[in-house]
This record gives structure tokens, C-alpha cells and sequence, in this order.
């Protein structure tokens, strides 16, 4: 066991990815993300009225949270070309005579116009071009109720009758740092595991000093036992200063006890590491065998439903991306870190996580033996 | 020419004698538009699960207990009925959105009293969050108005009138290049051009590092041949290859993954093949220099994930800082992502994409220089101690196998 | 006109792995039709001469001109050198004629060359098999086919004839004898002092010096070498 530590310290590229890839995925992420959450939507306003209530409603998309007007182009296809380039992510056109219309009690349109090609961001945008229409329309609607000769009360009463408050639940900003950073930490971390996994087997048996190890007839079980000891041991010494960064440093929320999320984090690198092993068993030579591990573990981040829910995937492919010990993970990881669901729900995690392990070793055991029959 | 057609033809014979390279070569990007094409299939997210506690249990909470029902984007889970409820379901994840009426609802609106209801959406998963606020916004605002003038026309207001007052301000929001918010549209090429550009690097990756493991790389630097003509007839099947598999992505993914694919097919080839001349270049560049494949191959797949999301595809580029932005710049990936944006989704031309195409052909040509200018003697190979992980060498089984193939094929020959 | 009269020419050449010296200053000439070999055990470095001689390794310092050409400067003596490595070096998933074709293709030599190595070397019974499933011998003619290739005017051999069978031995030294007649010269590395009849000179490397001594010189300074280690008593040694 101690020779395997000295084997990682000593396999210098190794060193470096296990020492810095977490971390420094943690700082880069924490960067990238420092805003939190989308503000600020870029908005231009093109007043063609330029009358005092069209001002009005500007005033009103400038007060909006979330919405920034930053630009005033003249015209409509001034603020197209702005939303071709990608300045302005929501564009509203306010028309020629739109005053005279409202004072007139005649039908106008405000156009609002979102830049959808990317989705997050245009799902906010929307949100809140949504909550301003509302307020809009119904002022609209009030005023005529009012010059109709309708008591102030009764108007009121008639648009305001229902009021809806939202609650975002276990992440009431929205804050995207909560929900992603650390994460994504995690991810880089799963993905330096897998490719010290991956070598696990292949290491030994795949070098001419294996001869020198069957040749004293060491057990081979014993041998892998310490060596996927050191690994393990190794993974959760990466993992400890993520999280006190995570935790500590930068204040990310934590619904269940450090303890719980640390025993969990234990059984899912138990888990990837019996994955890379069955890896490192079954490949050619180490190359192959780190590409393969890497083959699942780069896409298994997008397959385990953390951010895309598994829910929305076809059918067909969701019972397969259950069989990824990192969908188990990723998922249990959002519950535990927000919710703190109890341990009769995440119990099946827990379980899922160890008979993946379970699993995984016997066959690389397996093939091992095979292998070398 | 006859040399460079040489080496490059017998490069081709190699991928093709090499059950890996073909898997990365032909297989892998297949695979992954498959993959991520199902993941993303199907496209927005709709069936909400959403809970509606009733509390009230009156005409104006069925009214909206139908308009959240009425709508596409939710999925009424029945049977819930107490906040406790509503609460363990939000917890364990059979709920992601719920609406609570209170107890006195109707009550209170009769008297003009502002009455207030709840609703609420997991946030812990932002997509299901920033998708379920919208959609509650949506229905919210259908409803208000529908609500309205039910009362208007109670209040013996004619439709016409009706009609006027609702609508005397319309608003009618359009959304842009992607009117029905899909994620497949917005997510799905930007994964697949990080795949390609990975699997386009690993390929050419073996490429040199291959031959320098089995010591074959000592006849090219052994041979008068110029470094340009080795530089291109390794890279050229590459590039062919890795053209070819961009070409069945993008129609993979208009065709099946119904993404779309718009916009001047002349600009996609251009930015295609600027973007896959960087990475085969760039790809000969790094497996010229690097000592090991398995090196080699661990850095790039860490790569992956900081690339993608440095290129600020997903995230904004203006909320990145500055400096990062700044890196981002440098690899040629960002430019990409963005640039097969703007032309498949946004279908802009020149006018817009000019800087991308000009970067794209900065780096293309930087890599290409420097691909086709490598000083030919190598750093003389130190015999590092501790080599472990990094070379092939006791036979296992499979190798076996290959080798008992081989056995036969001489057999059969003599 | 001397200048072209002397293949190879090193001054002083130093090679340096970080702190370990493997070659310290060695200079030697090379004259045409003259054969020389390099004797030195396991790790004297050899191999390292012999691929800075062929332009593959960067070097320390010194100087060296293979055919007239500093080796630093120009890629234009590699047109008329061979190399046979120690190490196989062939592509290993390739038949014995696809690598003689893709060599030929990096040398530009035309099929009249590979028929002409194919024939030398008598290749021709196993053109279809594949380089990793060939014997010793005969994976070593092949290599000297590849290496005779371009008709080259040095060659560079590495542990040529080590270990193989007679046969083969037998036929890639006669392949060497129109080379060294037509005023080729010939740089080989071996480590077994059997051997050394074969060269007109042989270059003994050890700790990174190059002693030049005749081949029955330096048969006989192996002999007082072994002899040197002896007990006086033993019995073996009468």
C-alpha cells in the first residue's frame, strides 16, 4: 500500500491532476459563476411615441428586477441588428401613437421580442418580461374600467383579485453558484478519479514487473485490496479540502449533516473506483483503459440528470442512466446538499451506490482471473 | 506530393488496422450525437408534476386548479392535499411545483380583503426552477385575465367591451431563433462541437505518440523527409475524417434530434473546417510534444468541461469576469460553440460573424505553422526511473488474441 | 574536395542527460568503404551515438558532419544514410511490403529499389505477413531492407547481427559487402566482442570515451579484462 501512494506521488502528470484538477475546477467554476444569478437582462426600449406614457412604461421595464435597459435605438431595425449581435437579449417596441391609442381606449400592442438561442438565459428573460406584461395590461385595463365611469375600488378589485406569490423553494435566489459550482467541482473530481481508477488493474498487470509479482505469489487479492484501499483513501483526501472551500470558504448551503454527505461521497467513490477497475481489467494496456473510463465518465455528468432532469429524457434511456454509479451520485448529492429528504428516501441511494460497487469488483475480479489463467 | 499521398495513405491503413482509433474515430461521435441527442430529444420541459393544495375548495379555487390543469407544461399530481404533504413531496422529488390555496380564499376576495396564493417551484434544480417560474407566470397571467373578465362580464360588460378593456395595452412577447425555448436547440451543438473537437484531438492525438511508443517515429526523423510533408500527410486523413464526422453531426442533429439547423450552409463548412484545421493541427502540435500518450489523453478529457464552459455558451459571456473571458479567447473552442450559434440558430451572415471567422483563421494558421515547422531531432530520450503507467508492455490475454490472429494469417499465407 | 573524402566528422561531442554525462567529447573520423564498430555494454551509450549520428537525437555540445553537412543545420545528408535501430522499430500492424512501401514513400525511392532490397535481402516469401509476426532474422533483414532502401552511402547499424540466426546473418552481411566496396561507410553498434572481426576498426565506449583499436587489439583487451577478474587459484582457470 505505501508503494502504491509512492507510485501516484511519483507518476508526476498523475500527481498534478489529482492535486490540482478538483481544486482548481472549484476556483475556475466559483469564477465563472461569480454573479450568482442571471440580473441585468440586457434590454433595449425603441419608443416610437415618445409621449409621456410611453415613457411610462419604460420606466416601468427599467424598474423590473432582473431587466437592464441599456441602449435606446431609434428604430426597429436598429434594435434587430443589436439583437443579431447579441447586445440586447430582450427588445421592446413600443408603438407610434401609443398614447393617443390608450387615451383613445383603442387597441395597441407593445411588442416585446426575446433572443431565445440560449435557453437559460431566455427563460429568464421571459419570466420577467412576463411579470411586467402583467402590471402593463392590467393598468391598461384599470385606467379604461376608470374613464368608463367604474368606482377606483371595484376596478382595482376586478384585475387584482388573485394575487400569486412565488416561492423558489431550497434555493430561493436562484443562485446558480448553489447549484452548480460545486457540482461541477465534483464532476472534475469524479473525472480525476476514474482516470486513477482506470489504471488500477492495468498498472500492475500490464508491466513487465508483474511477472516479478506472480513470480513471488503474492496473493492478487490481497494486492488489489491494498492498492484499491490506497485509491480510496486517496479520492476522499481530494475530496475534503473541495468541500471545506466549498463549505467554509465560499458559504454554499448544506441541508444535511457534513457526516452524511461524507459517507455518501465515500460509497460513490467506492462505487467509480469499482468501476475503473472492472476498466483497468477488461482494457489493453493503460491508455486504453483510462479512454474507456473516460468514455463514461465525461458524458455521465450530462446523463445523470443534474441539470437536464432524467425525467424529461425519453423513456427508453432512462432506466439505462440509472445503471452510472455518478446519476445516483449527482442526484442524491442535489437532494442531500438542498433538501435533507431522510434517510428512508436516500437509503436507496446509499444501497444503489454499494451494490454498483459490489457489482463492478466482482467482475473485474472476474476477468482478472481470467485474464490471467 | 507522392510522399505526402504515401503518408497519408498509409496513415488511413493504421485507424483502420486499430479497433480504438476506429471507435474514435468513427464510432465515438456517433455515439455521443446519439447519446446527447436522446438526452436532449426531448427538447422543453414539460409535465411539470405539480401539486395543488386545495384548502379552500371553492368555485374560484377550481378555477384555477383548471387553469393550471389546462395547461401543457404541467402535470397534476392528485391526491395531495395537506401542506405536509405537499412538503415531503417536494423533498423527495415527486413534486417540483405547488400550488396552495388557502382556507379563506374566495371569502376574502367577496369582502376585497387581498387574499394571497402560494406557489411554489424547486429551485434546487435550476432548470426545473427557472422552467416552472415561467410556466407559473404563464398560467398566472392567463388566468388573471380570464378571471377579469369573468368579472367584467358580471359586472354586464358586453364581450366587445370586454374584449377592449382586457386587451387595451396588449403585449405579445415573441421569442427569437428559438420561439419555443428548446433545449435542444440551445444546448445540443454546443456539446456535440466540444465532442468532436475531443475526439478530433484524441485521434490525431495517436498519431505521433503511437509511432513514438513503438519506436517508428525514428524513420521519419531518420529520412530527409521536410517536416511539412509529414506534418500534412499525418494531419490530412485526420482532417477528412474529422470533417466528415462534423458533417454527420450537423445532420444527425437537424435530421433526428430535429435541431435546427439553419443559416448558410457555406459559413458551417467554413467555420468547420477553420475550426477542425485548429484542433487536427493543434492535436499534431501536442502529440509531438508530449512524452506519453496517457498524458496526453488525461489532460485533454480534463479538459473538456472548463472549455465548455469558459467558451460562455451556457453562461453569459458578460457575467464572466474579464480575465477569463480573455482566456476563453485563445482556444479556439469558445469561438466555435458561439460562432455554430450565431449561423445554425440565429442565422446571421458575415456582417456578424466576421470576427469569429477571422479568429477561427488566426488560430487555424497559427497551428498549422507551427504544426508544419517542428524541429524534426527530438530531445534525447531520458529513461525516466519510475515509467509505470505510462507504456504497453506484458501481454495480456487480448493481446493474446491478436496475436494468435496474426499466427493464423501467416499460417493461411504459407 | 578532402571535406567529401571523410563521411562522418565529430568534434568533441558532449551529450548531457541532466546531470548523468553519456558521451564526454568524442571525436573520431570516418573515411569511405571503412566500417566501424562501436563496442560498449549495456547503457555506454552506443545508441545514443549512433541516433545523433543519424540526426534523430539532439546533442550537447560539439560538433558534428555527416557527408559534409553540420548535422544541426541541415536535413540534406538524411537523403544518403540508413538506420537499423536496436529497439524494433518497424510499424507493427503493417505487412513486410507496406512497410517497405511507406519506407521507400518517406525515403522517395521508387519500386525498382524495394524489388532490389526485396531480392537482397530475400524477402520475397513473406511480403504479405505482418512485421510484428516475423522471426528474429528475418525482422531484421527487413530493417536492413528498409534501412538500404534509398542506396545510401552510411548506414548506421545497431545490434545488427546480435541473437539471430546464421542464415540471416549470413545474408545481411554478404548485402553489406557491394555497400562497403562501393565506398559506403558503415557505423555499427554491437556488444559482443565475437563481433569485432567483422569491422576494419573498432571503437571501444566506455564512461563516455571512444578508444580506437584494431579488432584483434581489442579481442585481446576483453581477454585481459576477463582475465583480470579471475582468482589466481581457480581451478576454471588453467
Amino acid at each position: 500500500m505505501r508503494r502504491e501512494f509512492s507510485y501516484m506521488w511519483r507518476d508526476r502528470g498523475l500527481r498534478n491532476i489529482l492535486l490540482l484538477g478538483p481544486l482548481l475546477g472549484l476556483f475556475l467554476f466559483m469564477a465563472i459563476y461569480h454573479t450568482q444569478n442571471i440580473k441585468d437582462i440586457p434590454t433595449a426600449i425603441v419608443d416610437l411615441d415618445r409621449s409621456s406614457s410611453s415613457r411610462e412604461i419604460a420606466e416601468k421595464m427599467k424598474s423590473t428586477e432582473d431587466l437592464k435597459v441599456v441602449s435606446y435605438p431609434a428604430n426597429y431595425q436598429q434594435m434587430e441588428e443589436l439583437i443579431r449581435r447579441g447586445e440586447i437579449i430582450v427588445g421592446v417596441v413600443i408603438p407610434e401613437n401609443f398614447a393617443r391609442d390608450v387615451a383613445l381606449h383603442r387597441h395597441t400592442r407593445i411588442l416585446m421580442i426575446i433572443d431565445a438561442s440560449n435557453t437559460a438565459y431566455a427563460t429568464n428573460a421571459s419570466t420577467a418580461v412576463l411579470g411586467v406584461t402583467r402590471t402593463i395590461s392590467a393598468e391598461a385595463g384599470i385606467k379604461t374600467l376608470l374613464a368608463q365611469g367604474m368606482d377606483p375600488v371595484t376596478a382595482r378589485n376586478t384585475y387584482m383579485a388573485v394575487d400569486f406569490k412565488e416561492e423558489g423553494w431550497f434555493n430561493p435566489t436562484l443562485n446558480y453558484i448553489y447549484f452548480l459550482v460545486l457540482a461541477m467541482a465534483l464532476n472534475m473530481w469524479q473525472q480525476c478519479c476514474t482516470i486513477t481508477a482506470s489504471i488500477n488493474i492495468i498498472g500492475e498487470t500490464g508491466v513487465k514487473s508483474w511477472l516479478q509479482i506472480k513470480a513471488a505469489g503474492f496473493s492478487k487479492g490481497r494486492l488489489f485490496f491494498y492498492k484499491s484501499l490506497a485509491h480510496i483513501i486517496t479520492f476522499m483526501v481530494l475530496v475534503i479540502p473541495v468541500y471545506i472551500f466549498a463549505f467554509g470558504v465560499f458559504k454554499l448551503p448544506l441541508a444535511c449533516s457534513f457526516g452524511t454527505l461524507l459517507l455518501f461521497t465515500l460509497l460513490f467513490a467506492i462505487a467509480l473506483h469499482s468501476v475503473g477497475t472492472l476498466m483497468s481489467s477488461a482494457a489493453n494496456n493503460a491508455v486504453d483503459s483510462t479512454r474507456f473510463g473516460m468514455m463514461v465518465a465525461l458524458p455521465s455528468f450530462v446523463l445523470s440528470g443534474y441539470t437536464w432532469p432524467i425525467e424529461a429524457m425519453p423513456k427508453l434511456l432512462q432506466p439505462v442512466v440509472w445503471i452510472f454509479p455518478q446519476t445516483w451520485f449527482f442526484q442524491g448529492f442535489n437532494y442531500l446538499s438542498f433538501k435533507n429528504p431522510g434517510w428512508e428516501f436516500m437509503g436507496s441511494y446509499f444501497c444503489a451506490l454499494l451494490i454498483i460497487a459490489f457489482i463492478c469488483y466482482s467482475l473485474a475480479s472476474l476477468l482478472t482471473a481470467w485474464m490471467e489463467r | 506530393m507522392k510522399q505526402l499521398w504515401n503518408i497519408a495513405h498509409y496513415e488511413f491503413l493504421h485507424v483502420l488496422k486499430d479497433p480504438i482509433l476506429i471507435i474514435i474515430v468513427f464510432i465515438a461521435p456517433l455515439f455521443y450525437a446519439c447519446l446527447f441527442g436522446a438526452v436532449y430529444c426531448s427538447a422543453i420541459l414539460y409535465d411539470v408534476p405539480l401539486a395543488i393544495v386545495d384548502q379552500d375548495n371553492s368555485v374560484l379555487s377550481r378555477e384555477i386548479k383548471t387553469a393550471f390543469a389546462n395547461d401543457d407544461s404541467f402535470r397534476i399530481i392528485e391526491g395531495i392535499d395537506s401542506y405536509e404533504e405537499m412538503e415531503a413531496g417536494m423533498k423527495t422529488g415527486t413534486l417540483r411545483a405547488a400550488i396552495v390555496i388557502p382556507r379563506d380564499l374566495e371569502l376574502r376576495i367577496y369582502q376585497h380583503r387581498p387574499a394571497q396564493v402560494l406557489a411554489v417551484y424547486d429551485a434546487s434544480n435550476l432548470i426545473w426552477g427557472f422552467n416552472s417560474r415561467k410556466f407559473i407566470r404563464e398560467v398566472v397571467n392567463d388566468f388573471s385575465i380570464r378571471h377579469t373578465a369573468a368579472r367584467l362580464a358580471g359586472e354586464g360588460f358586453s364581450p366587445r367591451e370586454i374584449e377592449n378593456i382586457v386587451n387595451s395595452v396588449e403585449c405579445n412577447v415573441t421569442a427569437w431563433y428559438n420561439p419555443n425555448y428548446s433545449y435542444s436547440n440551445y444546448l445540443f451543438m454546443g456539446l456535440m462541437m466540444l465532442a468532436v473537437h475531443q475526439l478530433g484531438l484524441f485521434g490525431v492525438c495517436l498519431a505521433v505518440t503511437r509511432e513514438k511508443e513503438r519506436q517508428s517515429w525514428i524513420h521519419y526523423i531518420a529520412s530527409a523527409i521536410p517536416s511539412w510533408k509529414i506534418a500534412l500527410g499525418k494531419a490530412l486523413p485526420y482532417l477528412i475524417m474529422n470533417f466528415f464526422n462534423y458533417a454527420l453531426v450537423l445532420w444527425i442533429s437537424s435530421r433526428f434530434v430535429q435541431v435546427k439547423i439553419e443559416g448558410s450552409v457555406g459559413l458551417l463548412a467554413v467555420l468547420g473546417i477553420l475550426y477542425l484545421m485548429t484542433i487536427t493541427f493543434a492535436g499534431f502540435i501536442i502529440s509531438l510534444y508530449s512524452s506519453n500518450s496517457l498524458q496526453a489523453t488525461r489532460y485533454l478529457m480534463l479538459l473538456s468541461l472548463p472549455l465548455f464552459m469558459i467558451s460562455g455558451y451556457t453562461w453569459p459571456r458578460s457575467y464572466i469576469p474579464e480575465f477569463i473571458n480573455y482566456i476563453a479567447l485563445l482556444f479556439p473552442s469558445s469561438w466555435m460553440v458561439l460562432g455554430i450559434r450565431m449561423v445554425s440558430l440565429k442565422e446571421l451572415g458575415l456582417d456578424v460573424l466576421w470576427p469569429t471567422i477571422l479568429a477561427l483563421s488566426i488560430l487555424a494558421v497559427l497551428a498549422v505553422y507551427f504544426a508544419m515547422n517542428f524541429k524534426k531531432e527530438r530531445k534525447a530520450p531520458y529513461i525516466d526511473g519510475v515509467n509505470i503507467n505510462g507504456g504497453i508492455s506484458y501481454p495480456r490475454k487480448i493481446n493474446r488474441l491478436q496475436a494468435l490472429r496474426q499466427q493464423i494469417r501467416v499460417s493461411r499465407l504459407s | 574536395m578532402d571535406e567529401q573524402q571523410v563521411l562522418i566528422e565529430v568534434s568533441d561531442l558532449v551529450q548531457k542527460f541532466f546531470l548523468k554525462t553519456v558521451l564526454n567529447g568524442i571525436s573520431f573520423r570516418l573515411f569511405p568503404g571503412e566500417s566501424l564498430g562501436i563496442f560498449g555494454l549495456r547503457g555506454s551509450g552506443k545508441t545514443t551515438l549512433l541516433h545523433i549520428l543519424a540526426g534523430v537525437d539532439r546533442f550537447t555540445s560539439g560538433t558534428v558532419q555527416v557527408l559534409g553537412c553540420n548535422i544541426c543545420k541541415s536535413q540534406r545528408f538524411k537523403q544518403a544514410t540508413g538506420l537499423v535501430t536496436q529497439e524494433p522499430s518497424l510499424f507493427q500492424d503493417l505487412t513486410v511490403l507496406e512497410n517497405l512501401d511507406f519506407i521507400a514513400g518517406l525515403k522517395n525511392a521508387g519500386p525498382a529499389d524495394i524489388e532490389r532490397v526485396i531480392d537482397q535481402m530475400e524477402l520475397k516469401d513473406c511480403l504479405r505477413y505482418p512485421a510484428a509476426a516475423l522471426d528474429a532474422g528475418l525482422y531484421q533483414r527487413l530493417s536492413l531492407a528498409c534501412a538500404l532502401l534509398n542506396a545510401p552511402r552510411l548506414m548506421f547499424l545497431d545490434e545488427l547481427i546480435k541473437d539471430i540466426d546464421l542464415y540471416s546473418r549470413h545474408l545481411m552481411l554478404q548485402g553489406l559487402e557491394p555497400f562497403l566496396n562501393s565506398g559506403g561507410g558503415l557505423v555499427c553498434g554491437f556488444s559482443n566482442i565475437e563481433f569485432a572481426d567483422y569491422f576494419d576498426r573498432v571503437g571501444w565506449l566506455e564512461k563516455g570515451q571512444l578508444e580506437f583499436y584494431e579488432p584483434q587489439a581489442a579481442r585481446e583487451k576483453w581477454e585481459l579484462l576477463l582475465y583480470s577478474f579471475k582468482k589466481p587459484g581457480d581451478v576454471k582457470n588453467v
